[in-house]
């Protein structure tokens, strides 16, 4: 293990590992608001964002990225915090819409979480209401250069 | 033994079901419901009636957003009393028809990929985005529009919507007839439909089931002819109605309401008339109570609005379609196997943000 670490650790190994991971970002099928039906949208025979190397998939024991599509209510927030738990590292946050960024719509609501970055770390926002599709796709080019440049 | 199922699951959106199994077979079920609560019965006390457009529309963004705003639409003018265009009123029509289909393939798509049928899913969404596209030469947005007002409509329908539109609808009639072979011709899917999650025309009733769901149990309602809104009178329909009640019927039910509504637009496209699209009203709705009900693609959707005489309303209750027909769910899951309820849970085709609000 020591050994495989330390191969891990040298310049072109490690970028090639973040390369390898940009390229196969794996998204748990969690649904949190109403951004869900773009997710569709965009994971479907349009814009079809498996060419990006992503796919929403049922098993987040083999998932890299969360995306949490519109406003996490309190009530799932726990069980958003426990999916974010239960994924392997190296692990990603992608949060979709105004909801999800900072309450938007439902600011004075009893039961919403302004804003997912209070208890996630968050890497990239998508804003939108919903987001359209092309931003999607722009919100995971931003995902995969930041892991490509390293930066995560 | 106790099995716990969803929100993270990929039939369950975000819905959680408690499951008593015995083995593979269900004993109990019961809905979690509440991981998508916003308050939105509160929030539109905070808010004048046209900010609450928006907030209204969310309560069924996720597919359904003109017919939702359309109930709310409705109960405003009511206690206004004000005259609406008729132009305007033609225009709400194509909308909610439109987003009818769009809906209806949504939840196609989901049926199909809970019965695993990974083609229907590529397919309806493919279409999904042809309506999608004539929303957006109305209202240039996809999902949530906010197009109505009371008093109107906002936007016009532009010039050439009428060509893309006849061109778009004839391409989607071809392709339900794809469909019908595709998937309602599909042993696999018979074989996982049929028979399942059947509820009889008086429990139905009982139940208080509305929408395709009730009229898949052999009982013949829908608003739109029963209480014809808007301009709905004018135009020559049908509504299917199926004897069966299971999981197929009402899946037969929504594809041929798509037909049907392909058939509204088409009369509605020919028949519009020209002319102003919006009207003048106050911003404040005088005192009094009124309610008011569409059919939405789920159903029958209520609103019910008591207005104090200011600009915010006192109190507005929203009955969803969603909620009502999810009161079904326990009754007819009663000792199927576990791999029916993905099958069972989407013909209903409930949303919990419509149950939760």
């Amino acid at each position: 293990m020591e050994v495989v670490r330390s191969i891990a650790g040298i310049e072109p190994v490690k970028n090639l590992i973040s390369w390898a991971r940009a390229w196969s970002l794996w998204s748990v099928h969690l649904c949190t608001g109403c951004c869900p039906n773009e997710l569709m949208a965009v994971s479907c025979a349009r814009f079809d964002w498996e060419r990006f190397g992503t796919l929403p998939f049922p098993s987040l024991r083999e998932c890299d990225l969360l995306i949490i599509t519109g406003f996490v209510t309190n009530k799932m927030a726990k069980r958003v915090k426990l999916i974010y738990d239960q994924m392997p590292d190296p692990k990603y946050v992608m949060v979709v819409g105004h909801c999800a960024i900072s309450g938007g719509l439902w600011w004075d609501s009893y039961s919403v979480v302004q804003g997912v970055d209070k208890m996630l770390p968050v890497d990239v926002y998508v804003p939108g209401c919903p987001p359209r599709p092309e931003a999607w796709i722009q919100g995971l080019h931003m995902l995969q250069e930041k892991i490509i440049r390293n930066k995560l | 033994m106790q099995v716990s199922w969803g929100p993270q699951h990929p039939a369950s959106g975000h819905l959680r079901f408690i499951l008593d199994v015995d083995g593979d077979s269900v004993l109990n079920l019961e809905p979690d419901v509440g991981y998508t609560h916003r308050g939105i019965e509160k929030l539109t006390e905070n808010r004048t009636y046209l900010q609450n457009i928006p907030v209204v529309e969310r309560i069924n963004s996720y597919c359904d957003a003109t017919n939702t705003v359309l109930g709310y639409i409705e109960v405003v003018e009511e206690l206004l009393e004000c005259e609406v265009p008729e132009r305007a009123r033609f225009i709400r029509v194509i909308m909610a028809e439109m987003n009818r289909i769009a809906s209806h393939l949504y939840w196609l798509c989901l049926m199909s990929i809970s019965v695993g049928f990974e083609t229907m899913l590529m397919w309806t969404m493919n279409e999904r985005e042809l309506f999608l596209d004539l929303f957006e030469m109305i209202t240039g947005a996809r999902i949530t529009y906010s197009a109505l007002r009371p008093g109107g409509v906002r936007y016009d329908i532009p010039h050439g919507f009428e060509e893309v539109a006849t061109k778009y609808l004839n391409h989607f009639e071809r392709r339900l007839k794809d469909y019908y072979k595709m998937i309602f011709e599909n042993s696999t899917f018979r074989l996982r439909t049929i028979g399942v999650g059947s509820i009889s025309s008086s429990d139905a009733i009982k139940l208080g089931l509305v929408g395709p769901c009730l009229r898949a149990s052999g009982v013949a309602t829908d608003v739109r002819k029963d209480e014809p809104y808007e301009v709905y009178q004018n135009f020559d329909f049908n509504i299917p109605v199926e004897k069966a009640g299971d999981a197929y019927a009402r899946s037969l039910i929504r594809f041929h309401e798509m037909e049907e509504s392909v058939s509204i637009i088409r009369q509605a496209l020919r028949s519009i008339p020209e002319g102003p699209i919006r009207k003048r009203v106050p911003l404040v709705v005088p005192k009094g109570e009124a309610y008011s009900r569409v059919e939405a693609a789920r159903g029958e959707l209520g609103y019910y609005l008591v207005a104090n005489g200011t600009d915010k309303p006192y109190r507005l209750k929203v009955s969803t379609p969603s909620f009502r027909n999810m009161a079904a769910l326990p009754y007819i899951t009663r000792n199927v196997t576990i791999a029916d309820i993905p099958a069972i849970y989407m013909s209903l085709d409930l949303i919990p943000l419509d149950i939760d609000r």
